[in-house]
């Protein structure tokens, strides 16, 4: 079989040195705030290009895999996301933490990431034509519609105020607004400053709303706050029951990444938003979303991952970089002369195996390395409050001027921060923002595409029926709770 | 603990990259601004040039300074305004800044730096499903001609390269260009699986990018937007099809704006003598650039006319900035 | 917050957080209407890109007269927490200094080192030159890693020459 001629390739001791090596540095980037998985594989990708294309492939695959996890390490321990796609790792990874949950929740996030990344790369293995065809399908319709769908899940991150969550959802609207329309190029709210004619970059808003404005926070209660949060309190490894709780929501997750991921415009957030809320609504303590539930890391995580692994179905298949770090990966297979296409598999059978392979050799040594350094990044919360917080501020400031070296990125960084901190004072939720920035934007564009391509004739959406049926999910989620609400309350007078 | 980690793969990536430091070098220690993000294509083209500059021996040492934004007007303006005459800064640029510049209407223009090489072109590929009725550009033209609106294009970026061409077969089938309805995705890879999956009509993408597809023949490329034809691709120039079109996606490289005389012509004997290494047209293959070298004079006049033309494209579809 | 309003009408209890809210999200509706309304550019097909726009301006002031509403209501929120504005304030001169370095070129070492540096003694750190040690130890170490391995320039100024 040639999976099995792939692994022969690919298992050999230097190899799994390389692979290691990978691992090592993706990890150590990519937990820089800031730095998510893109910039962290552009910026190794030259340390592979000295090793033979074997051996090049499986230390990428490690890099990447490293990257991926990298960003959740720091959303759990410090709060602060280092990539969108760990946004909601850190609701309930940061409490885990603060409760001296931080092992258990780091371990669920490994194990996780390792079960997705297995599941996922057995699919790409055998499912990957399969879903490829059904990729390219999705039109701008179907996008819309689930945009629609993770919209409605957004409540979820709401906390108990719906007007202060939905003003914070505003906010990242309206920040998602700004820079050059990408139908159009007609650019919005950039005031004539240039450098907002991009965008605002999601990194910088979680960073400067999670990173600074927590430190904020944290400096502003420093006397009246004596709590000290982040004693490791009981073991640093899972239990039986957080085994228990963790499983179900991994394989959740896989299936609801993979998938998404596989689209080519699905990326990582999404799906993450979505295994979030499926969780939330599946648990049956009602009470413990909120205040550190594992299984709010272990979905999202383990989503994260396999959808990470769904985007190399179109890379491979289609030769279709879908987010930024499968365009960067390309530009890694073109140093070989490796053209990723329909062709790839029947022209490079070996290689694509032996990259599969890679990628199951890479996912294990993630977890052969993280679990015991568990311990060690643990111990990262006994540093004295003041260096940590101000270890976090240079951390998440360098990797700000890193990806993009101005002071007017540096400055939208630091209001952001006290945009994060005020909303902390006054108890609005800050996830909601980053969520709002990352959906807004996305559902515009395909909302206008759609009508673009249906000359303007809204009934594409209901003319395609994977669209109508995503829509009347959505529909059906947003109204359900309220109706439930009034059954529960009518039968409560009956009564 | 984090310098900790940080020195670990200090030592790690120390172990693995080992640049080879060349002895006589013709220039001295050189800084490119690539005013895109890390990975994009005018990183790779400055990435490229470090590589093939250090490997040949002649520059010292180059060094990859990333100014992304608005089509990469936020770099140009930095580096106008930044590197004075000093002859050891460059700037990577291309068709889609001269765009931007356009149609962002930005206060620095390109007439600000000094053109240096013209260096890569791209051709640009007009492509249909492979399942569509419309089997050559003629097809392509009376479908144009028969339903402007419902020709729905699709390709990379509002107002970049893929538009202008589209604008500009929409003029040369005789209809208004700013009736086109292009649909822009983030990028070639978006786009394809539009065209894959049959929501749209054509679509237009650097060769390269669509190139596996339409081996394959997944897709069907009616014409390239090149001048010539070129060795190992199928498909014939718009103009040898008897459409009077053509746009390449070029990229090139800028010195300071206030770099001397003296200065400008040892940059540019660098640049010849790189763009004739073989180190440089190996690459070139790999990457599947094509060689579009033009020396400083003549890219300089190049420049005046090509910016005039694109202004005269984004107005026909209203792009211009105000 | 609960507070009385000045003056005669002391039945009012406005919350004046959610006041201030109200009328930031009043104004940012404004700038986001009237910035959709100069846009010139229609496209051919389908929506405008300002359709978005007006649709945010419209949550936001709604948004906006929700908070009045709320503001008038009374408060049954936890009052706030008074904050340490001092060690605020120093935090707040620990990212002006990092912005300062790099806009007038001192460079991101420079930049760091204050940065960790005022952080530290803004969580009540008394060892300032300590601090500055050791944020100018990490400092360089980024910087080693950043510009020579990575090959990825942060801002550089006179320090960064030297290196």
């Amino acid at each position: 079989m040639l999976l099995a001629g792939g692994f022969a390739q690919a298992l050999t001791p230097m190899n799994l040195l390389f692979a290691l090596i990978g691992v090592f540095l993706g990890t150590a980037v990519g937990i820089l705030p800031g730095i998510g998985p893109a910039l962290t594989v552009a910026l190794l990708l030259p340390v592979t290009f000295k090793l033979d294309p074997g051996g090049s492939l499986i230390m990428f695959a490690g890099i990447y895999y490293g990257g991926m996890y990298g960003g959740s390490t720091t959303a759990i321990l410090l709060n602060t996301p280092g990539e969108a796609a760990s946004v909601v790792t850190a609701l309930e990874g940061n409490k885990m933490a603060r409760q001296g949950r931080g092992g258990p929740a780091l371990a669920t996030a490994a194990i996780g990431s390792f079960v997705a990344g297995l599941v996922a790369t057995i699919g790409i293995a055998f499912l990957a034509p399969v879903i490829v065809k059904v990729a390219v399908k999705f039109g701008p319709w179907d996008y819309f519609a689930l945009m629609m769908i993770a919209f409605v899940t957004v409540s979820a991150t709401f906390g108990n105020s719906p007007l202060k969550g939905l003003t914070s959802l505003a906010l990242g609207l309206w920040l998602g607004l700004m820079g050059i329309d990408g139908l159009t190029g007609q650019a919005r709210l950039t005031f004539g400053v240039p450098e907002l004619l991009d965008g605002i970059e999601v990194t910088t808003l979680a960073v400067g709303l999670f990173a600074i404005g927590e430190a904020l926070m944290v400096v502003s209660m420093h006397k009246t706050n004596a709590e000290k949060p982040m004693a490791i309190k009981g073991s640093i490894w899972m239990s039986l029951e957080d085994w228990k709780r963790s499983w179900k929501p991994w394989l959740r997750g896989a299936a609801i990444g993979f998938p998404i991921g596989g689209l080519p415009a699905g990326g990582a957030e999404v799906p993450t938003f979505l295994s979030y809320n499926l969780e939330r609504k599946l648990c049956r303590d009602k009470n413990a979303f909120g205040n550190g539930a594992i299984e709010g890391v272990a979905g999202p995580e383990a989503a994260n991952n396999a959808s990470a692994a769904g985007t190399m179905v179109p890379l491979l298949t289609l030769g279709l970089p879908t987010s930024a770090t499968a365009a960067v990966m390309l530009a890694g297979f073109q140093q070989y002369n490796i053209q990723p296409g329909p062709l790839l598999f029947v022209q490079h059978a070996q290689l694509v195996w032996t990259l599969i392979a890679s990628l199951f050799i890479a996912n294990a040594m993630l977890l052969v390395l993280n679990l015991p350094m568990i311990g060690l990044w643990v111990r990262l919360l006994k540093i004295p409050t003041p260096w940590l917080y101000a270890g976090i501020l240079v951390f998440a400031a360098m990797g700000t001027i890193a990806a993009n070296p101005s002071v007017v990125e540096l400055i939208i960084l630091v209001l952001f921060g006290i945009a994060g901190f005020l909303m902390r004072r006054y108890d609005y939720p800050v996830a909601p923002a980053v969520v709002g920035l990352i959906l807004g934007p996305m559902a515009d564009l395909q909302l206008r595409r759609a009508l673009q391509i249906s000359l303007g004739d809204p009934m594409v959406f209901l003319n395609h029926w994977s669209s109508a049926t995503m829509l009347a999910i959505a529909f059906i989620a947003l109204v359900a709770p309220f109706v439930f609400k009034g059954l529960s309350r009518f039968q409560a007078e009956e009564d | 603990m984090f310098a900790k980690l940080i020195g670990c793969g200090v030592a790690a990536l120390c172990l693995s990259m080992s640049n080879a430091v060349a002895q006589d070098a013709k220039l001295g220690e050189l800084s490119i601004i690539a005013p895109a993000g890390a990975g994009g294509g005018w990183d790779s083209a400055a990435r490229a040039i470090q590589q093939v500059m250090t490997e040949t021996g002649i520059a010292r040492s180059i060094q990859v300074l990333n100014v992304p934004g608005a089509g990469g007007t936020v770099g140009l303006a930095q580096f106008a305004t930044g590197a004075g005459s000093d002859a050891n800064q460059l700037l990577v640029g291309g068709i889609t800044m001269v765009g931007a510049i356009i149609s962002n209407n930005a206060p620095v223009k390109l007439d600000a730096v000094k053109p240096l090489a013209r260096l890569t072109g791209d051709p640009l590929a007009v492509v249909v499903p492979a399942s569509s009725d419309i089997k050559t550009i003629d097809d392509l033209l009376g479908k144009i001609k028969s339903d402007v609106a419902g020709t729905v294009w699709a390709g990379g970026s509002a107002g970049g390269a893929d538009h202008m061409l589209a604008a500009l077969l929409t003029e040369a089938a005789g209809e208004d260009p700013s009736k086109v309805n292009y649909v822009a995705f983030s990028g070639g890879g978006e786009a394809l699986a539009a065209m894959l999956g049959g929501q749209v009509v054509a679509g237009i993408s650097g060769y390269g990018e669509w190139q596996g597809q339409i081996e394959s023949g997944d897709l069907r490329a009616l014409a390239i937007s090149y001048p010539e034809p070129i060795e190992g691709i199928d498909a014939q120039p718009l103009k040898a099809q008897g459409v009077d079109v053509e746009l390449v996606n070029w990229r090139g490289i800028f010195a300071a704006p206030q770099v001397s005389d003296e200065d400008m012509a040892k940059l540019t004997a660098a640049f010849d003598e790189m763009v004739k290494s073989d180190k440089w047209q190996e690459l070139l293959k790999a990457r599947g650039w094509a060689d579009y070298y033009l020396p400083a004079d003549e890219f300089a006049s190049f420049l005046t006319e090509e910016t005039q033309r694109i202004e005269g494209i984004l107005t026909s579809v209203g792009l211009a900035g105000k | 917050m609960a507070e009385v309003a000045p003056g005669g009408h002391q039945r009012w209890a406005l919350d004046r957080p959610k006041l201030v809210t109200g009328i930031i999200l009043l104004a940012f509706a404004a700038v986001t209407a009237y910035d959709a309304y100069s846009m010139s550019f229609r496209s051919a097909y389908g929506l405008n890109p300002n359709t978005a726009s007006y649709l945010v301006a419209g949550i936001l002031a709604i948004l906006g007269i929700g908070h009045f509403i709320s503001a008038a209501r009374p408060s049954e929120g936890a009052a706030v927490v008074e904050a340490d504005w001092k060690a605020v304030g120093m935090m707040g001169l620990a990212l002006a200094s990092l912005i300062a370095c790099v806009y007038f070129g001192a460079g991101f070492i420079a930049g760091s080192t204050l940065l960790f540096a005022f952080t530290a003694r803004a969580f009540g750190r008394k060892a300032f030159i300590v601090d500055v040690i050791i944020g100018f130890v990490i400092a360089v170490l980024i910087f080693l890693l950043f510009n020579k391995l990575l090959t990825l320039t942060l801002p550089m100024g006179p320090l960064e020459r030297l290196i």
